[in-house]
């Protein structure tokens, strides 16, 4: 039975997933869900979803949700039809510093990009609401704290858990590309500010995998 | 050499190592940090945790930070209590990851949106935002139906052995408790929920942790 991706097609996060499905080669089926009909809120999808989010995944029965744990399993079943986008797990070193790139993700970039994307994109875009700019430049300032801490890593290291890509670089592509593309936010892919970020940004961004879905599904 | 963890006793992401190494006991040196005093942003502590944040690990020379990250290292590394799947195990690791990943984005922001208005602030003798506090146990009230939904068919958050996504919870759970937040303890409105948070809260471990604490 074929993997299917229950979310939306233009969601962030369902993009996420959609992304690293490319990069393993997996063939999937996409389901649209009926976000503006509150159909991730009723009882039959929080039977799958309990949070009532999107997306969720059904690998031949299968359910898993919480997009960065879909990925994580979509690399480790395929592992060997695409790139290795995490360290062998035998290599506990290595390991922990992919955990730790991870985690650099997770703590220092999500909340305040998605806080941004929603004022600066998703709000007047979707919503037909205004954006609350004092809100924006409380959370590109809280974003911006964290840049430098970026350039140091990569000024010393191709990728964020070293000399190879994996998926801690490529989990902020789906709201970074936003809030930089849609948002018009320079923020990393200022050069002259942070050289090292820049380049690593336009590395993962360029990535095949990722522009077959950058625009949708 | 013992493990050192450069941190605090009483700050909850250096709480959530310290329940592991003392679950798994593995001996370990606590250093403090002069977290007050700006040491984390001097170039020496920047360059082992370039964010300037606690807590950060030297295991004999390897430098790790993010507390979940030095978690799964010492989970792995170390003999005792699991802690996590069985590794060979695709649908099990992914489960797990699942629930690290619900701690993450349906705990954690709201959890220590609380922490930080409601002790933090007092720690600094400032006064607590009750609008925002009111806005984070809204939220945050809401995403544990989700967790009462998980912990209805099942003991633990990953399945039916205790994880480090059980234990993620313990330091800001304990200090929402401590400063009267308690939806994790509302065994009428949510049975499970308040089940499961006393199991993993009288874990000898974590009591281990808060009595450290206090007597730091």
């Amino acid at each position: 039975m074929v993997f299917k991706l229950f979310g939306n097609a233009r969601s962030r996060p369902t993009l996420r997933v959609a992304h690293i499905l490319k990069e393993m080669q997996v063939p999937f089926e996409f389901v649209a869900i009926d976000v503006q009909g509150n159909e991730h809120k009723t009882a039959e999808y929080l039977k799958k979803q309990p949070f009532g989010q999107i997306p969720y995944i059904d690998d031949d029965g299968f359910v898993l949700f919480e997009t960065r744990a879909i990925c994580k399993y979509i690399a480790t079943k395929w592992r060997g039809q695409g790139p290795a986008l995490f360290p062998d797990p035998s290599d506990l070193k290595a390991t922990a510093l992919f955990d730790q790139a991870l985690s650099i993700e997770y703590s220092n970039f999500d909340n305040a990009a998605v806080n941004i994307a929603v004022e600066k994109v998703y709000k007047p875009k979707y919503l037909n609401k205004p954006t609350d700019e004092a809100l924006v430049a409380e959370q590109v300032s809280k974003l911006e704290a964290k840049l430098e801490g970026y350039e140091a890593i990569l000024s010393k290291q191709k990728y964020l858990a070293g000399e190879y890509v994996t998926l801690a670089d490529l989990y902020h592509i789906t709201f970074g590309f936003y809030i930089v593309e849609e948002g018009g936010l320079m923020l990393f892919t200022d050069e002259a500010k942070y050289p090292n970020m820049a380049r690593w940004w336009k590395d993962i961004t360029s990535r095949p995998a990722w522009l077959a879905v950058k625009g949708g599904l | 050499m013992p493990l050192k963890v450069h941190g605090l006793a009483q700050s909850s992401s250096t709480q959530r190592v310290l329940v592991v190494l003392k679950e798994k006991n593995v001996p370990y040196e606590l250093v403090p940090v002069d977290f007050f005093g700006g040491e984390l942003k001097s170039p020496a502590s920047l360059a082992k945790s370039p964010f300037g944040q606690i807590p950060y690990i030297d295991d004999d020379g390897f430098v790790l930070y993010e507390s979940l990250a030095i978690c799964k290292y010492i989970a792995a590394k170390y003999a005792g209590t699991p802690l996590l799947p069985d590794q060979s195990d695709v649908k099990a690791v992914a489960l797990f990851e699942e629930a690290c990943s619900v701690e993450e984005s349906n705990f954690h922001p709201f959890a220590t949106g609380i922490v930080i208005e409601k002790y933090g602030k007092a720690l600094r003798g400032l006064e607590p935002n009750d609008k925002l506090v009111e806005e984070y146990v809204f939220k945050l009230d809401e995403k544990l139906d989700g967790y009462e939904a998980i912990l209805k068919r099942q003991r633990f958050l990953a399945g039916d052995h205790v994880t480090l996504a059980d234990l993620a919870h313990l330091p800001s759970g304990q200090i929402m408790g401590d400063v009267g937040v308690k939806l994790l303890e509302d065994a009428h409105k949510r049975p499970n929920v308040s089940r499961w948070w006393k199991e993993i809260s009288s874990l000898p471990s974590w009591l281990a942790v808060i009595a450290d604490a206090k007597a730091a």
